[in-house]
């Protein structure tokens, strides 16, 4: 086993063990973090696989953005110190068939393609390249998608300020 | 215009924000404006500003006189009570009776150097003194009685 | 000349010649990783008796001047102090969460220093995506607060951790903004290229307006990323005690007070290196003799001078305002840094479109 195979298992290892005391665990601000590392490790792998903008993102996104809302929220609806309650057996039962059927979804979706060896080793996508697909309305661009969940970001952003906003009491 | 009272907003917060930063560093580059005195190294060479205040004292002149007359006015100023003016009654050569001190006690460890006192003076008796090394061993030894043994009020002080 | 690029490159030879490449580059990086630490260590040593000083002459005072001479070795007197003290645990604690929060913040500052350049083709890691890379790393920095401030079960602890959460998250964007200028005028997000493009001028002069604008919001952004005054709410010494290190004693203080100055040396490295060219020394276009001179500094002087001057310009910042209200905080990012940053990045945009900076 090379040193190369060592990290990957170590990263996968990592994630897996991490992604079970996420549920597992019953504090839930542990449950947070273990939940952090959980996606630290997944982006370590993007960066073994040498690729490094995906890798980024993840943690721009997921580690920096997602978790940090969720701590947030945790702070501010959460007392320290305390333990949930076990959830009832069915819902267990419910949560763990519903986390199988769709593990058996990946599974049997990455079993059913064959992947073919290309031989050559992946090459670096560099940023300009990630840049124009993601600009290029023609043939394998992302302008479209990109456009859309544009509008769909925006109408969560006017939402929120619909939201939060102040009304004023004679307003009614 | 809104546009234009916002970016005068932004100027005006960056030139104030400069003028703070002009004065810090002024002080930064001119190491000769620093305070700080390295007491005990610069014992002998202490420069203490003109206002530091350190105990109150009672003046005497070369024949041991004073200029308190006992008017109680100190006492009757100070905040926290460390003055106590002790007087007696003096014949006076034409046979009146005249009010003057026996003994003015100062408790320094009441003292906050507040100098309440010596503007209530009216015959500028007491003044403050810059001595501040004032530690002793037994508390009882910072209550101090300002007027000299023997002193007496100087002459033509009413 | 000696330099630092060469040293490397001779000691991956040395080693190369005497082992198999794959154990060459293990101890390569435990050598990488010593030196770090050793950097770390130094960095610690030099920013907080920098800081003394600096805040001693600003508010006309002496500033530590017993240990050693000239009061060098203060820091070093009270780190060994630090480190013998006893680590408490409060009651009630989450044990788990308590202790590995000043690992993390540790860790986290250690892996920002990956992709900086200390000397001209002197890196750990010259990653592709280098700028995005070190905003990712920095994104992670409120998580250790946030661990500590929770797991602490304080309430001035958690309360600084809802400050800096708040702080961090918003300040980032105009940080980002703000290298996004950068990014744009020189089309590529590596370090190596980022240095590259200012040969022949820093970008401070090349991109006039935009690039003016952008390096004044970066130093504000990192001031408040770094939790450093006037923006440090979040261990505001007068209302919270010390905000989400209030229970933390002896080494782990240690370790978090470390992580905060190597964070400042990092972000101001990053930031010398976008506007002031980082190891790049003073050119002027096409000044050959003014060039050849300025080649003569070593690189790694340059890098540590601008990097240390930014350092102290934050410092200037922290012993010069008072500190933020909470809500003044957002206002300045929400309403004036956010907006002036996104039209500066079109600003910018628009002048590497048309080609008018120099
Ligand atoms: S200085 Fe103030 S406190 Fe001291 S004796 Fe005079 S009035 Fe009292
Ligand atoms: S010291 Fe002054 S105020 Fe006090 S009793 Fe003497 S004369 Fe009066």
């Amino acid at each position: 086993m090379s040193g190369s195979d060592l990290v990957f298992y170590i990263l996968a290892l990592m994630t897996l063990c991490f992604g079970v005391l996420t549920v597992t665990s019953r504090q839930i601000f542990r449950a947070a973090v273990y939940l952090l590392f959980c996606l630290l490790g997944v982006a370590g792998i993007y960066f073994w696989l040498n690729y490094q903008f995906l890798a980024a993102v993840q943690i721009v996104v997921y580690a920096g953005g997602i978790v940090v809302l969720i701590l947030f929220s945790i702070f501010l609806t959460q007392q320290s110190g305390e333990k949930l309650p076990v959830p009832a057996v069915s819902r267990k039962f419910f949560s763990a068939l519903a986390a199988f059927c769709a593990l058996a979804l990946v599974l049997v979706s990455v079993f059913r393609f064959s992947f073919a060896e290309s031989g050559k080793r992946s090459a670096l996508v560099s940023m300009s390249q990630i840049g124009e697909k993601m600009l290029s309305p023609g043939e394998g661009g992302y302008a479209l998608p990109f456009e859309v969940i544009s509008v769909l970001l925006l109408a969560a952003l006017i939402g929120c300020i619909v939201i939060a906003i102040k009304t004023k009491p004679d307003a009614r | 215009m809104g546009v234009i009272r916002y970016l005068r907003d932004i100027w005006r917060g960056a030139v104030s924000l400069a003028r703070g930063m002009r004065r810090t560093l002024y002080y930064f580059l001119r190491p000769k404006e620093i305070i700080t005195q390295q007491y005990p190294d610069n014992r002998l060479t202490l420069n203490l500003p003109e206002r530091f205040k350190g105990e109150v004292v009672m003046p005497h002149n070369e024949n041991n006189e004073h200029r308190c007359t006992g008017c109680q006015a100190c006492e009757l100023a100070c905040p926290n009570g460390s003055l106590k003016v002790i007087y007696k009654y003096e014949i006076t050569a034409e046979g009146k009776k005249k009010k003057a001190i026996d003994k003015l006690v100062y408790h320094l460890e009441l003292c906050t150097m507040c100098n309440l006192c010596i503007e209530a003076c009216p015959s500028d008796a007491i003044k403050m003194a810059q001595t501040f090394e004032h530690s002793v061993f037994d508390r009882s030894q910072l209550i101090k009685i300002l007027n000299k043994p023997g002193s007496k009020i100087m002459e033509g002080v009413e | 000349m000696w330099s630092f690029q060469q040293a490397a490159q001779q000691i991956h030879e040395w080693l190369s010649e005497r082992m198999s490449a794959g154990w060459a580059l293990a101890l390569e990086m435990v050598l990488a990783g010593l030196m770090a630490i050793g950097l770390f260590a130094m960095l610690g040593l030099i920013l907080v008796l920098m800081e003394r000083k600096v805040s001693a002459r600003m508010q006309v005072r002496l500033g530590p001047n017993r240990v050693g001479p000239k009061g060098m070795l203060q820091t070093a007197a009270d780190t060994l102090k630090l480190l013998l003290k006893e680590g408490l645990t409060p009651d009630g604690a989450d044990k788990w969460l308590f202790h590995a929060a000043p690992i993390m913040a540790i860790v986290v500052s250690m892996l920002l220093l990956a992709p900086i350049a200390f000397a001209m083709d002197f890196q750990l890691w010259d990653v592709n995506i280098g700028v995005l890379y070190v905003s990712a790393m920095s994104s992670l920095m409120v998580i250790s607060i946030l661990m500590a401030g929770w797991a602490s079960n304080s309430k001035y602890s958690l309360l600084g951790a809802m400050r800096s959460g708040a702080q961090i998250v918003s300040y980032e964007l105009s940080a980002g903004l703000s290298v996004l200028t950068v990014v744009t005028l020189t089309g590529s997000l590596q370090i190596s290229e980022i240095i590259r493009s200012q040969a022949d001028g820093w970008w401070i002069f090349k991109g006039h307006v935009p690039v003016w604008i952008a390096f004044v919001i970066f130093i504000i952004a990192i001031t408040a990323e770094t939790n450093r005054a006037p923006f440090d709410l979040a261990e505001a010494e007068s209302e919270l005690t010390a905000g989400f290190h209030t229970e933390y004693s002896g080494i782990k203080f240690a370790l978090f007070f470390l992580a905060e100055y190597i964070n400042v040396f990092v972000l101001c490295g990053i930031g010398a290196t976008l506007f002031l060219g980082g190891p790049m020394p003073f050119h002027i276009g096409s000044w050959e003799g003014l060039n050849r001179i300025m080649d003569w500094i070593p690189s790694s002087v340059w890098f540590f001078g601008k990097t240390f001057l930014l350092i102290f310009v934050i410092m200037w910042f922290r012993w010069t305002f008072p500190r933020l209200r909470i809500d003044q905080l957002l206002n300045l990012e929400w309403k004036y840094l956010l907006p002036l940053g996104m039209v500066n990045v079109l600003l910018a945009a628009l002048i590497a479109i048309k080609g008018w900076h120099f």
